[in-house]
């Protein structure tokens, strides 16, 4: 009884508490709709990341490629027909003369994602500890460094702009669930539960007969799939984009908010990308109550990221396992602490 | 009151996470006397010296040199206190030269040296000072363990912590190690000697601990010795 | 024709001196990795540190500007450690690796509202520009900062060597890079290992900073953060267990982009990272323990 119900909390905390702020988002003045929606967009990278690092314990660095060419591919191929002629002239006639709807963009999207990250994991997945970073961190280089200069296949270094922002409130907390649904389902399968088995001990792991290249190959690929969904609906919450969006950054802010979250867990990872969003927007609003000249504008950014980074560390330096312990959401967990 | 015990264990539990792996042990190490403590593998041994050593805390009980707590100190200050472990595996650093394995030693030497620090392991040892400038890496498993205990003596410590130091070494190796315990002792150096070579031990030791699944289970003396059936017997109750 | 053999002699030149200046950096990433077991991404901002301090500094003696410099990284490196490293010791090493993350953003933060002050964005460091100059060996220019950095690395590589090999904090700091508990058992003084660590780590930032703002005078937050990024590449690829193959990494990483950017047809230089990481993710695949780490095995196994 007790064990169906700790399944049914792993999956509705999460679930719930992203309905909830989707559930705000509508509520929202129109200036403010956009930081909640960016959070929900958000808990979809962080799961993402967390389907590969977090049940497998390998750290990678490339996940944000998947959310570039996520992003890069459903944003080019939902410019209307018409303006594309005007801003991507370089690119394939192909990709110039076609383009697709909403929907088709988002499956276009995770598919092109999963295909990639298959392909990269198919060596790659041999890998582990610093090694598997430090590959993956060249996959991201890479693809940044070909998404910005190979003008046949997007805009280039240019701003890829007039992309439908079809994120709306519904679509961010649906896209959110997806993923998170999809993760949950993984992580209580036989292959997800094999794969964190193997985190604990690879040798072991390998003793009984698992071959650890593959679950990990497959949580890559699922990861790349979802990573590849959530770009799409990234691109379509900003309505454009550059690559260096998708790049750096990103890397290190999803990568924190996991950790901060608690990287070992499915409610670590949604409360970790919901925190250090809430957060970073608090700290926006904060700044937007001094925009009177540039300057005090970019001062301001710089104290918000001051902040920002001083209580991630903080956070990681008092409870290194993160904010939720890397554990799921327990009822009786939730009952003894109170509420998050 | 009588002088206090060089070293005493008194009613420790050592624990793993929520696993107890040594409960409520009670054992006491006189000035210059050689102590033995056997036990079958996983009774709880090696997790005692760490104990001692600093390595992992004493979830209840008390650690005591000649007579003061050792509560909450760290491994580095332990060894400095005049603790010396000779680890389980010998965990010699192979790509250094054996003289420096030797000075490393030292890091643990409270008093300044006159005359060549490195004495103590070369007289008990003349090998090492023949084969000072080698990689400690290519000597034989019986070298290496005459390196790892003489990497202990240069510390010049009140009390040398053993574990297994016969483990893997050939015969005639085991008879130099266990000749050096006894030069060892003449120096006036107290040990507790961890081992599985039961009959050696019991012979060699003023007292002989077993250690069975992390409890004492009995007390051997010397005269014990020929007795081999009593020494079975302790091992296998549980 | 002869012009070919000219430029390869001035790309030499380059690649020497950029495979030293990232040699540098690489040694003190490593030896704070040897004994911590951290890879530290804020490394970059300790030489945005120093190059800040050069740059605020540039109207006093070239001397005392350059003192400030390392005086200003070496305090930053220690508080980093007694603030951030300590608190962080035996956590996992993708919570040490993310910690770093976020400090190396603190600081860069914090350099953007100092910087800002003035209301312009960047700083000049111009009190060691004349470096920059050219100088003619052969008919072949070479920027006198080549000469320096190469001279300054194998300096300061050879100091280190002689303090590692011969000095008791050498021995201790090697025996705990090597094998932390059996040193701390042996009496080995960990905060002491530690601080010569970062000490010596922090000293190199130093050093690099006068060597980049040589080459870059114009100092903006994100000063170094693309160096230390490729530098910390170059270690794990070289592999980071060693201090030596940490350190032939980061060299041959600065010194084969060099080689590789100028390769490249010109028209395709802007592919050079692909180029240089591709060649990355083949070495990795095949010596993921390293490119130098001989007969070795992968000691790092999770991060
Ligand atoms: N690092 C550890 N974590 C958890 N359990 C351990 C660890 N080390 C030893 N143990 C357990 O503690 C018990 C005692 O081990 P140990 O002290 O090494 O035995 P001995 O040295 O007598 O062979 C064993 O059951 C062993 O499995
Ligand atoms: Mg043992």
């Amino acid at each position: 009884m007790s064990r169906r119900l700790d399944t049914l909390t792993e999956l509705l905390g999460p679930a719930v508490i992203v309905i909830l702020v989707g559930a705000l988002a509508t509520t929202a003045s129109a200036s403010n709709e956009v930081y909640f929606l960016n959070a929900l967009v958000f808990v979809a990278i962080v799961v993402a990341i967390y389907v590969f690092v977090g049940i497998s314990g390998v750290l990678s660095f490339g996940q944000i490629s998947f959310v570039a060419v996520g992003a890069f591919a459903a944003g080019v191929m939902t410019v209307p027909v018409d303006s594309k002629k005007g801003v991507l002239t370089s690119v394939f006639p192909l990709l110039r003369d076609h383009s697709v709807g909403n929907v088709p963009s988002l499956l276009l999207a995770a598919g092109l994602g999963g295909v990639f990250a298959f392909v990269v994991g198919l060596p790659l997945m041999r890998l582990s500890g610093l090694a598997a970073g430090i590959a993956t961190f060249a996959v991201l280089e890479i693809t940044h460094n070909v998404l910005r200069e190979w003008t046949k296949i997007g805009p280039g270094a240019t701003t890829l702009a007039l992309v439908p922002e079809t994120t709306g409130a519904l679509q961010a907390t649906l896209g959110a669930l997806v993923a998170i649904v999809v993760a949950f389902l993984y992580q209580r399968s036989r292959r997800g539960r094999l794969l964190r088995a193997s985190r604990e001990d690879p040798a072991v792991a390998r003793s009984v007969g698992v071959n650890i290249h593959l679950e990990r190959l497959l949580a890559f690929t699922l990861s790349g799939a979802l990573a590849g969904f959530a770009g799409a609906l990234y691109v379509h919450l900003l309505g454009s984009i550059t690559t260096e969006q998708v790049y750096l950054e990103l890397t290190f802010l999803t990568l924190a908010m996991l950790v901060v979250g608690g990287l070992t867990s499915l409610w670590g990872a949604v409360i970790g990308a919901l925190g250090v969003s809430g957060l970073d927007s608090f700290l926006s609003r904060a700044e937007q109550s001094h925009v009177h000249v540039v300057l005090t504008f970019t001062l301001w950014q710089g104290t918000r990221l001051v902040f920002l980074a001083a209580i991630m560390a903080l956070v990681l330096i008092l409870r290194p396992s993160g904010l939720t312990g890397g554990r799921e959401l327990r009822l009786r967990w939730s009952l003894r602490r109170g509420r998050g | 009151m009588p002088e206090a015990a060089a070293l005493e264990l008194d009613g420790i539990e050592v624990r793993y996470g929520s696993v107890s792996a040594v409960r409520d042990l009670t054992l006491s190490v006189g000035k210059g006397e050689i102590v033995g403590l056997i036990g079958p593998n996983g009774a709880g041994k090696s997790t005692t010296l760490h104990a001692i050593m600093g390595l992992l805390p004493a979830h209840r009980g008390e650690i005591r040199l000649h007579g003061q707590s050792l509560r909450r100190r760290s491994a580095e200050a332990i060894a400095r206190a005049g603790i010396a472990l000779v680890p389980e595996g010998r965990r010699i650093f192979g790509d250094f030269t054996v003289e420096e394995n030797l000075r490393l030693g030292l890091a643990a030497r409270r008093q300044a040296y006159i005359g060549d620090a490195l004495g103590p392991a070369f007289e008990l040892f003349p090998i090492l000072a023949e084969f000072r400038r080698r990689q400690a890496g290519a000597l034989s498993g019986g070298q290496q363990q005459q390196l790892a205990i003489g990497r202990a003596l240069v510390a010049r410590p009140d009390i040398l912590l053993l574990d297994e130091p016969s483990l893997g070494l050939a015969p005639l190796a085991v008879d130099g190690i266990f000749q050096a315990f006894t030069e060892i002792r003449e120096v006036g150096t107290t040990i507790l000697l961890v081992e599985q070579r039961a009959q050696r031990t019991v012979a060699l030791a003023n007292r002989t601990h077993v250690l069975v699944g992390g409890e004492l289970q009995m007390t051997l003396g010397p005269a014990d010795a020929e007795d081999t059936d009593k020494i079975i017997a302790a091992y296998l109750a549980s | 024709m002869s012009t070919i053999a000219s430029v390869d002699l001035q790309t030499l030149g380059d690649a020497f001196g950029q495979g030293a200046i990232y040699a540098l950096m690489a040694v003190g990433i490593g030896l704070v990795f040897g004994v911590l077991r951290l890879v530290n991404f804020a490394y970059g901002q300790l030489i945005m540190a120093g190059a800040y301090t050069l740059a605020y500094t540039s109207g006093w003696p070239v001397a005392a500007s350059i003192v400030s410099c390392f005086a200003v990284v070496v305090t930053l490196s220690l508080a980093m450690d007694r603030l951030v490293f300590r608190p962080l010791r035996g956590s996992s090493p993708a919570v040490m690796l993310v910690t770093t993350f976020a400090v190396s953003f603190f600081l860069q933060a914090l350099a953007l509202i100092i910087d800002l002050r003035d209301g312009t964005l960047g700083q000049i460091a111009s009190s060691v520009a004349p470096l920059n100059q050219a100088v003619s060996v052969g008919g072949v220019d070479v920027r006198k900062v080549t000469f320096v950095a190469v001279g300054v690395a194998v300096g300061a590589l050879v100091a280190l060597a002689l303090v590692l090999a011969r000095t008791t904090i050498g021995l201790h700091t090697r025996a705990a890079a090597s094998d932390f508990r059996t040193a701390r058992l042996l009496g080995v003084r960990a905060n002491r290992v530690i601080a010569f660590a970062v000490v010596v780590s922090g000293l190199l930032a130093g050093a690099v900073a006068v060597l980049l703002t040589v080459q870059n005078p114009f100092v903006q937050p994100d000063f170094a953060l693309e160096d230390t990024i490729i530098v910390l590449v170059g270690v794990v690829v070289g592999g980071i267990d060693r201090l030596w193959t940490a350190t032939l990494g980061g060299f041959a990483i600065g010194f084969v982009s060099v080689l590789v950017n100028a390769a490249l047809p010109t028209d395709k230089t802007v592919f050079l990272p692909s180029v240089v990481y591709a060649l990355v993710i083949v070495v990795l695949l095949l010596r993921p323990a390293g490119l130098f780490a001989w007969g070795r095995r992968a000691a790092v196994e999770r991060v």
